[in-house]
Order: structure tokens, then sequence, then C-alpha cells
């Protein structure tokens, strides 16, 4: 399965490139089936196709879909089951006024993150499609849900070493003086010693596996990375900036889409001196970044909307 | 004392502390400590209720731990 993802500065044309795109790859590869899914919490990938998307899986075409990703939902019904079944789990913990803990758990750091990283595990499940194509929120969030594979298997890494440790020493202790045993709220539990039936050491495994595959597929060329960008200094910088911090985490850019780019055979003389910062950016950012391949798009009188309007879009800045 | 009775303490206590430390690494937010990725956490938090019960047994015993630690090694 190819995976492409579209990053940028907000208001670079993310949305039409990658709605264009997938529209494209779709139509000249009828034998495949595209999804495109807009995991932007501003979501706009409706108005590029002209029509109303939501939460739930669209046809457009015969092989191509999309669905617009309702974070906010999914992070709720997500910590609504967790809180069920923590508030079972952990009944004392009303004496202890701890139950607050879990219900500002929707505000913790990179809750975000891992819901946009989860709903991108739920697509590659799904097993219905040839190809997904992602139109991503802001760089930062996106930067970070690519590099969170491999963080968290940082983690869970050093979280098995510690627990493998826990269990060792029980294990040392159950062969002196038997089975540990521990009284929580005047229940008596024993603690188990066996790696394969201690519950923290299991999701720790299964999840640093999936985590594993998440990278591994995010380094792989089957994950396409796509910058989209404006010949501005600005978009210049941040487009380095992807760069660099998806490399640190082995991750390649495919190919960066240079967008709205000026063009005029005699420009009037208010915007000279922008065709001269386009000209400076273009120059300097082919001189600096050379092993992608960059593809010019020029700012449109009109932009894109609908299927057809997309589709030529696609063959006439796209296509190569 | 036993030589295997000390032993076995030693390793218990070892194991305790062990305890101590992957429960303070998983919900050290409590105690303003920087967190794992919160995908890791949300993932063993069900089956973390022996480990909530660790950090609040520590913290209910901290001024303990000058006692505790003449105790494992017999000073008087």
């Amino acid at each position: 399965m190819d995976i492409y993802f579209f990053l940028g500065k907000g208001g670079t044309g993310k949305t039409t490139v990658s709605a264009s795109f997938s529209v494209g790859l779709s139509y000249y590869n009828k034998n495949k089936n595209f999804l495109i899914a807009s995991l932007d919490p501003a979501h706009n990938l409706g108005d590029a196709f002209n029509i109303e998307l939501s939460n739930k899986i669209k046809k457009l075409t015969e092989n191509l879909s999309a669905v617009e990703v309702d974070l906010e939902k999914m992070i709720k019904e997500y910590l609504n089951d967790l809180s069920k079944n923590l508030k079972n789990t952990y009944k004392y913990l009303t004496s202890f006024n701890l139950e607050r803990y879990f219900d500002v758990l929707r505000y913790s750091p990179g809750i975000e993150e891992n819901a946009v990283l989860e709903s991108i595990k739920k697509f590659l499940n799904m097993n219905e499609f040839d190809a997904l194509i992602f139109d991503t929120p802001p760089t930062g969030i996106t930067t970070r849900v690519l590099a969170l594979p491999k963080l968290t298997l940082m983690w869970t890494k050093r979280l098995m070493d510690i627990r493998r440790k826990i269990l060792d020493r029980r294990k040392m202790v159950e062969n002196v003086k038997g089975k540990t045993e521990a009284i929580i709220e005047d229940e008596v539990i024993t603690l188990t010693a066996d790696e394969k039936e201690d519950q923290i050491m299991i999701e720790l495994v299964s999840y640093s596996k999936e985590m594993e595959d998440l990278m591994k597929l995010f380094q792989s060329d089957l994950t396409k990375i796509n910058i989209v960008t404006m010949p501005e200094d600005l978009a210049l910088f941040e487009t380095k900036r992807i760069i660099e911090l998806l490399n640190k985490f082995k991750i390649k850019v495919n190919k960066i889409y240079l967008n709205k780019y000026l063009i005029f055979d005699n420009p009037p003389e208010v915007i000279k001196g922008k065709i001269i910062e386009q000209d400076r950016v273009i120059e300097k950012m082919r001189e600096e970044i050379k092993n992608i391949n960059i593809k010019d798009i020029p700012l449109l009188s009109q932009s894109p909307r609908g299927i057809e309007d997309l589709l030529k879009f696609y063959d006439n800045y796209i296509l190569e | 004392m036993g030589l295997r009775e000390v032993s076995t303490s030693l390793i218990e206590k070892e194991l305790e502390e062990t305890e101590n430390i992957f429960a303070l690494l998983t919900m050290g937010s409590f105690a303003g400590i920087p967190s794992p990725p919160t995908g890791i956490i949300l993932r063993i938090l069900p089956y973390m209720k022996r480990e909530v019960y660790v950090m609040i047994a520590r913290s209910k015993n901290l001024d303990d731990n000058l006692a505790e630690i003449a105790g494992i090694f017999s000073i008087e």
C-alpha cells in the first residue's frame, strides 16, 4: 500500500494539491482503489471537491473515496471508553479524588498527535484501499506525528527494561518466599512474575510492535512525503525545517510542490518587489535543496474546485 | 538474620525501588515529571492499579525513608 502525505505551512495549498493528486491518481489507475483523508481539524477538503464530506467515508468516483476525520469526536469517544473502564478498575480512586485526573486526560499534551496517529493506523488496517492520501494539519503537528513512532519506541524499550527488571526480582523473591501478594483496598492480589502474564508487559510489547511497524513504514519507500510550499522566505525556512526534522527520524521527503508561483510578462510596479523575492527564494531553494524534485505550480486566476477542475489541474501541473 | 534472609530482603528492596521508578516514570505527571508519549500511558493505564497504589503508599511513607535505609543496613 502506498501512502502519500502532503505537508506544509498553512495557506500554501496543501488541500488543493492533495485533492487534485488523488483525483488524477485515481483517474489514471482505474484498477486501484484510493482514499483521501483530511487530518486537519480545520477541514476544507470538502470545499476543494465542492462536496459535503464528513467523518464517514464517502465514495466520490468509482475508485476514489474521501473522509474528513473528526479528531475531536475521536478523542472524546476513545477517552469515554477508557474512562468507563478505568473507573471500574480504580473504584478506590474516588476516595483520593484522583478520578479528576482522568477527566483532564483530554487536555494532556500529545493527545492530538496520538489521535492523528491512531486514525492513520485505522485507515492502514482497513485493507480496502491500495493507496492512502493524507491532507495534513499544520506542520507542527504533522512532523510530530511522523516522529511519534520512533519516539514512542525509545520509551517503550526503556519501560520494558524496567518492567523486566521488576518481574525478574519478583521471580527471585518468589523462589524463596512463594508468590508475592499485595493488598489493595482489602483485596488480596497475587502478583505475577511471568512476562507472558503481566498485563503491563503484554501491552508494552504489543504497543511497541505496532510502533515499530509504523516507524518502518514511514521510513520505507512506500511512504511518500510531499511538501507544498510557496516562493516566500518564511515558507522556504519551514520547508527546510521539515526536511531536517524528518531527516533526524530517517524519513525522506519525496517531492516539493512550489505553489502559487507568480508569472507576469509585464509585472505592475506594486508587485515588482514580490517578484524579486520570489526569484531569490526559488534560486535559493534550488541551491539548498538538491536531491529532492521541485515541481512548480503557478498562481492561478481561479482555484480549482470540483473533480473536473481538479483533474485538469492534475494534468496541467502535477502529472509528470 | 540468616544470609538467605538478608539477601532476599535486599532483592525485595531493589524490587520495591524499581517499582517506584516505573510508577514515577509512567505517572510522574502527578508530580510534574515529563511523561512518556500519551499513547503508551493510555495503553497501559487500565492495568496500572497496583502502580497507583505504589505511588500513593510511597508518598505516604516518604518521611520513613531514612528509617527504612537504616533498617536495610541493620543500623540501630
